[in-house]
C-alpha cells in the first residue's frame, strides 16, 4: 500500500471544476497519520455540497489526501478500534464496531468496506476508517454494506438515490478522467440528501473519493471509477453511507475486489459487485462506465423503492455472506489477472443488480449453479488457465488461442455458384412479364417468387397484378403495393373469386387502401371465408372502423400483420380479440403508433391461442407489459419480436425465460439496457430458442458464449450484429455448440479474427449465410482457406448488394 | 455409354430420353426416384415417366442438365430459354427441384 502513495498526484488543475476540492487539498496535504482524523474531516467540511445538487460538486479531490488519508485511517482504525488494518487482507474479518456500529452496517468479514460506510455516517474514527479501506482490500468493496447481496451471488440491486443517479451520470459526463468521477462521486455522497444528517460524513467520503480517483489514475484503471461510481449510487440511496464505494480499488487486487456495496445497510437493495467483475471494472472503458452510470442511475431510481424492502437482512446472515465472499475472492487479490477480456463484467454485474430489480421485490438470486452460471465459470476458467500462462499483460486479447488453419485448395468452391433452372426462369418471366398471358396452373411458390421479383426491380404493375388476382386464387402476395392506386384494386378485386384465398398480403397499401376502399375488396361481410393470413402493412390511412370491416369480412382469421398503421389505436385489438379472439395466433403490430401497449393488455390476453407477437418499436411497452403478458400467454408463445422497445430491462427477460419454454424466436434488437443477466435467464430458461436476433446489445463475450454452451445447440439463426465485445470465447462455443446453425450475423464485431471466423465456418457444418459488414479486419486468409462449400459470406466488398435483403417467402399461411 | 450409367426420361408423349445419371441427379426429384430405397419402377428399369411435361421443355430440361454439368466443371456459358417455353419450363423446374 505503501506504493500507492507514491503515485502522482493529479493536479488540482484537473480538481477545479469539482468545486470544494480545495480545501480538501489543502488537509490531504497536512501531515498524514495522526492527523488523518482531521485531515479528513477538513474536507468533508469543505465538500458537502448542497443535497441533490446535480451539478457534479466538487468533489473534493485532493491529490494527497488519499495518502494521507490512509495513514490517518490506518491510524484511527486502529486507534478506534477499528479493525480495518486495511492493507493486508481482505479476508480479515473486522467486526467494525467501533465504526460502523452505529449505522448498523453488519460488520462483513474483514470487509474494511464497512469502516467506510460507517465512516460515512459519521463518527470521525469512520473517516479514519474509510481512509483505510481505500488503500486496502478490495474485500472492503464487498458489501460491506451488509447487504445480503453478497455472495450469494445475489445480484443486489444498487439502491437508487436520485441524486446521487444524477451525479453519477454528471460524472460520466465529464469523460474518463477517473479522478473527476471520483470527485464526483464525492459530490454523489454529498448530495445524498439521505446522508444528509451525516454531512460531514459526507465529506470524508468525498474526501476519499477524491482521492480514490486519483489513485485509479494512477492506475490507469477506468473502472474504478466506474465502480466508485456505483458503489456511491449506491450509497446515496442508502442512508447508509456507502462508504465502500468511495473505496476504490487501485490495484488490481481492488479491482478484483471491487464490488461496490451499496448501502446495504438499511436495506437489502444495496447493490454488490461481484468480485467476479472487479477483474473486469479494470478493464472496462469510459463509456461502458458511463453506461452503467446511466444505467445505475436508472437503477438506482427503481432501487429507490426496493430500499425499504430490504430492512430486514440479519447481520449475521451478511456476516457470513461476506466471509464467504473475502474466501471466495481471496485468490483474486493475489495476482492480477488481466484475463476478463470481457471486461464488462463488474459493470454488467452491477448493471444487473441495478436493474434487476425494477419491481418491489427481492431481486432474485442468480441461479447457482445453474447451467448458466456453470458455463460462464466454465469460460472463465478456461481464459484464466491461459492467461496464468502468460505474462501479465495487462491487455489480453486472445483468451483462448484459436486454432485453425486455411485450407490450401479451392476447388471445392464453385459448386455453389451454379444458378438453377427454376431462377434462370424466374429471371426471364421477370423481364418479360407484360407478356404473360396466364398464370393458371402455376404453383403458389413460383407465384410468389415472381411476385417478389417485380416488386424488387419496381416493375410491378396491375396487369401482373390482374395475373395473380384472376382466377381463384388460394395465396395472393404482394410484397409492395405502393404503385396500386384505389381503383386499380377495387377494378381487380371485381374480377377475383375470393371464395378460396387463404393468404392476402398487400404490404404498403397505404396509398390504396382507406376506410373506404376496404369495402371493395370486401363485398361483404364473411367474403373471405377461407381467409387464414393477411397483412396490410403501411395502411395509414385505414382507421379503427376500417380495419373493423376487414375482419368482420374474414371470420377464420388466424395471423393478422397490422404494422406501421399509424391510426390504429387499442380499439382495434379489442375488435380482433372479439371477432376471432380464440383463433388469432400472430400478431404483428410493429410501429402503430397510436397503439398504447398498456391498453391493449386486457384485450390481447383475450388472444389465448396467440404465438407470436410482434410489438416492434412501440415505445409504450415497459417491463411491466411484458410482465404481465407473458404471464398469461407466455405457455404458447413461439416468436416474441420485441426490438426498440428501449425500455425493457432485465426484468422482462427473467419473466420471459421463466414462462416460456417453448419459446423459438427472440427479437431483442437495440434493447441497450439488457445485461448479461438477461442473456443468463435466457440460457436457464429458453432452451428451445431456434432464432436470436441481437444487436446494438451490451452482452459480454463470456455472456454469449456461457449462453452458446448452455443453449446453443438448436439454434438456427443467430444475430450478433453490433455486439461489439463478442470475440474468442464466443467463436470457440459455436463451433462446439451450434450444428445446426444457418444463418449467422457478425456485423460489426470487431474483435472476431480470420481464426476465429475460420473456425466458426468450418465447425457450423449447416451454415449457409454469414453476414460480415463492417468487418473490415477479415482478410483473404479466412475467405479463401475456409473449406465450407455451402456458406454464402455476405457484406464483403466484393458481395453483391443487398444480397442481404432477401426475404424468405413462407410456404405456409402460419409460422408455427 | 453402357446401360448401367444412363437413365431414360419419358415424356408426355411418349418421347424417351436417354441421358447421363450425372446429368439427371442434377434434379432432386430424379435423384430421390433413383437411390430412394425399396423396389422402385425407376431403380429396378432406369426409367422414370413424366406424363404432365411435354416433350420440348423434357428436351430443355436435359439440356439444362448437360449445361448445368458444364457449368461446375469451369466452363460458365449461358444457358439461354426461349420465352415462350418459359413458363412451362418454370412450372416443371419447380417440379423437379432443378
Amino acid at each position: 500500500m505503501r506504493a500507492l502513495r507514491s503515485r502522482v498526484i493529479p493536479s488540482s488543475s484537473a480538481e477545479t471544476p469539482i468545486k470544494k476540492s480545495e480545501q480538501s487539498t489543502e488537509i490531504d496535504t497536512a501531515a498524514p497519520a495522526s492527523d488523518g482524523v482531521e485531515v479528513v474531516g477538513t474536507p468533508s467540511q469543505s465538500s458537502v455540497p448542497a443535497p441533490d445538487s446535480g451539478a457534479p460538486r466538487s468533489a473534493s479531490v485532493m491529490p494527497q489526501p488519499r495518502r494521507s488519508l490512509r495513514l490517518a485511517s490506518a491510524a484511527s482504525r486502529r486507534g478506534g478500534g477499528a479493525s480495518a488494518e486495511g492493507l493486508p487482507l481482505p479476508l480479515k474479518s473486522c467486526p467494525w464496531k467501533g465504526v460502523g456500529s452505529g449505522e448498523g452496517a453488519s460488520p462483513c468479514e474483514g470487509e474494511k468496506v464497512e469502516a467506510f460506510t460507517l465512516g460515512r455516517r459519521g463518527g470521525m474514527s469512520d473517516r479514519q476508517n474509510i481512509g483505510k479501506r481505500k488503500l486496502e482490500d478490495d474485500a472492503s468493496l464487498i458489501d460491506s454494506k451488509g447487504s445480503k447481496s453478497l455472495r450469494s451471488r445475489k445480484s443486489v440491486t444498487k439502491r437508487a438515490a436520485h441524486s446521487d443517479a444524477e451525479n453519477l451520470v454528471n460524472a460520466f459526463d465529464i469523460e474518463e478522467n477517473q479522478w473527476i468521477m471520483l470527485s464526483k462521486i464525492t459530490d454523489l455522497d454529498g448530495g445524498d440528501t439521505e446522508n444528509r444528517e451525516k454531512g460531514s460524513c459526507n465529506d470524508e467520503v468525498g474526501s476519499f473519493r477524491s482521492r480514490k480517483i486519483l489513485r485509479r489514475e494512477d492506475k490507469g484503471k477506468d473502472k474504478i471509477g466506474d465502480n466508485e461510481v456505483i458503489g456511491l449510487g449506491a450509497e446515496s440511496s442508502g442512508s447508509k453511507p456507502g462508504g465502500i464505494g468511495d473505496q476504490p480499488k487501485y490495484g488490481a487486487e481492488e479491482i478484483g475486489k471491487a464490488k461496490i456495496v451499496c448501502d446495504n445497510m438499511l436495506s437489502d437493495c444495496s447493490s454488490v459487485i461481484d468480485l467476479d467483475m472487479e477483474i473486469n471494472n479494470l478493464r472496462q472503458k469510459s463509456e461502458s462506465i458511463g453506461q452503467e452510470f446511466l444505467n445505475v442511475a436508472v437503477a438506482q431510481r427503481k432501487s429507490h423503492r426496493v430500499k425499504a424492502v430490504g430492512e430486514s437482512s440479519s447481520s449475521d446472515i451478511i456476516r457470513r455472506n461476506f466471509r464467504n465472499i473475502a474466501r471466495r475472492s481471496a485468490s483474486r487479490f493475489a495476482h492480477f489477472n488481466p484475463d476478463d477480456e470481457g471486461g464488462n463484467n463488474s459493470q454488467v454485474k452491477a448493471e444487473r443488480n441495478a436493474s434487476a430489480a425494477p419491481r418491489p421485490a427481492d431481486p432474485e438470486p442468480e441461479d447457482w449453479p445453474g447451467p448458466f452460471s456453470t458455463a460462464m465459470k466454465i469460460i472463465r476458467d478456461r481464459g484464466t488457465n491461459v492467461s496464468t500462462l502468460q505474462s501479465n499483460s495487462f491487455f489480453n486479447k486472445w483468451k483462448s488461442p484459436i486454432i485453425w488453419a486455411p485450407r490450401r485448395d479451392r476447388h471445392t468452391q464453385a459448386k455453389r455458384l451454379i444458378p438453377s433452372l427454376l431462377e434462370l426462369c424466374l429471371n426471364v418471366l421477370a423481364a418479360n412479364a407484360n407478356a404473360i398471358t396466364s398464370l393458371d396452373g402455376v404453383p403458389d411458390m413460383p407465384r410468389h417468387k415472381l411476385s417478389q421479383l417485380l416488386c424488387d426491380s419496381r416493375k410491378m404493375n396491375k396487369h401482373f397484378f390482374d395475373l395473380l388476382v384472376g382466377g381463384s386464387p388460394t395465396e395472393i402476395r404482394v410484397k409492395d403495393s405502393s404503385w396500386l392506386t384505389e381503383e386499380e384494386l377495387s377494378e381487380s378485386f371485381k374480377r377475383c373469386d375470393t371464395r378460396n384465398i387463404m393468404v392476402l398480403q398487400l404490404d404498403q397499401c397505404g396509398r390504396c387502401l382507406p376506410d373506404y376502399a376496404i369495402s371493395s375488396i370486401s363485398c361483404s361481410a364473411s367474403c373471405f371465408p377461407a381467409l387464414s393470413t393477411i397483412s396490410i402493412t403501411g395502411a395509414c390511412r385505414l382507421t379503427d372502423d376500417g380495419l373493423a370491416t376487414l375482419i368482420s369480412s374474414a371470420p377464420s382469421l388466424r395471423s393478422i400483420n397490422i404494422s406501421q398503421c399509424s391510426l390504429l389505436t387499442a380499439s382495434s385489438i379489442v375488435t380482433l380479440a372479439n371477432k376471432v379472439g380464440s383463433l388469432l395466433r400472430e400478431l404483428y403490430i410493429d410501429d402503430c403508433q397510436s397503439i398504447d401497449a398498456m391498453l391493449i393488455l386486457p384485450a390481447l390476453k383475450r388472444l389465448e391461442n396467440l404465438q407470436v407477437l410482434s410489438v416492434a418499436g412501440i415505445s409504450s411497452v415497459s417491463d411491466d407489459f411484458v410482465v404481465e403478458f407473458v404471464a398469461q400467454l407466455g405457455h404458447n408463445l413461439r416468436e416474441l419480436v420485441l426490438s426498440d422497445c428501449t425500455n425493457l430491462t432485465d426484468a422482462s427477460i427473467k419473466t420471459i425465460a421463466e414462462v416460456c419454454p417453448g419459446l423459438l424466436a427472440l427479437n431483442l434488437v437495440n434493447l441497450t439496457k439488457l445485461t448479461d443477466s438477461a442473456v443468463g435467464y435466457l440460457a436457464n430458461g429458453c432452451q428451445a430458442l431456434e432464432k436470436l436476433i441481437l444487436c446494438r446489445n451490451t452482452f459480454s463475450d463470456e455472456g454469449i458464449a456461457a449462453f452458446l454452451e448452455a443453449s446453443g445447440e438448436l439454434l438456427q439463426e443467430l444475430s450478433l450484429n453490433n455486439v461489439k465485445k463478442v470475440s474468442t470465447d464466443t467463436a470457440i462455443s459455436l463451433a462446439k455448440k451450434s450444428r445446426k446453425l444457418q444463418s449467422l450475423d457478425l456485423s460489426w464485431c470487431r474483435n472476431m479474427t480470420d481464426e476465429a471466423f475460420g473456425l466458426i465456418v468450418d465447425s457450423c457444418s449447416c451454415l449457409k449465410e454469414l453476414k460480415v459488414f463492417g468487418c473490415t479486419q477479415i482478410t483473404d486468409t479466412f475467405l479463401n482457406g475456409h473449406s465450407n462449400a455451402e456458406v454464402k459470406i455476405v457484406g464483403l466488398k466484393m458481395a453483391p448488394l443487398l444480397e442481404h435483403c432477401r426475404v424468405l417467402i413462407p410456404d405456409n399461411p402460419l409460422k408455427y | 455409354m453402357r446401360k448401367e450409367d444412363t437413365v431414360k426420361l419419358i415424356s408426355a408423349e411418349g418421347f424417351e430420353f436417354v441421358i447421363d445419371k450425372r446429368a439427371a441427379m442434377v434434379s432432386q426429384t430424379i435423384r430421390n426416384m433413383l437411390t430412394s430405397p425399396g423396389s422402385f419402377a425407376e431403380t429396378q428399369l432406369g426409367e422414370v415417366r413424366f406424363p404432365e411435361i411435354s416433350t420440348t421443355i423434357l428436351e430443355k430440361i436435359c439440356q439444362y442438365f448437360y449445361w448445368s454439368l458444364q457449368y461446375a466443371s469451369g466452363k460458365e456459358t449461358e444457358f439461354h430459354i426461349e420465352p415462350e417455353l418459359t413458363l412451362e419450363l418454370m412450372m416443371a423446374a419447380n417440379y423437379l427441384h432443378t
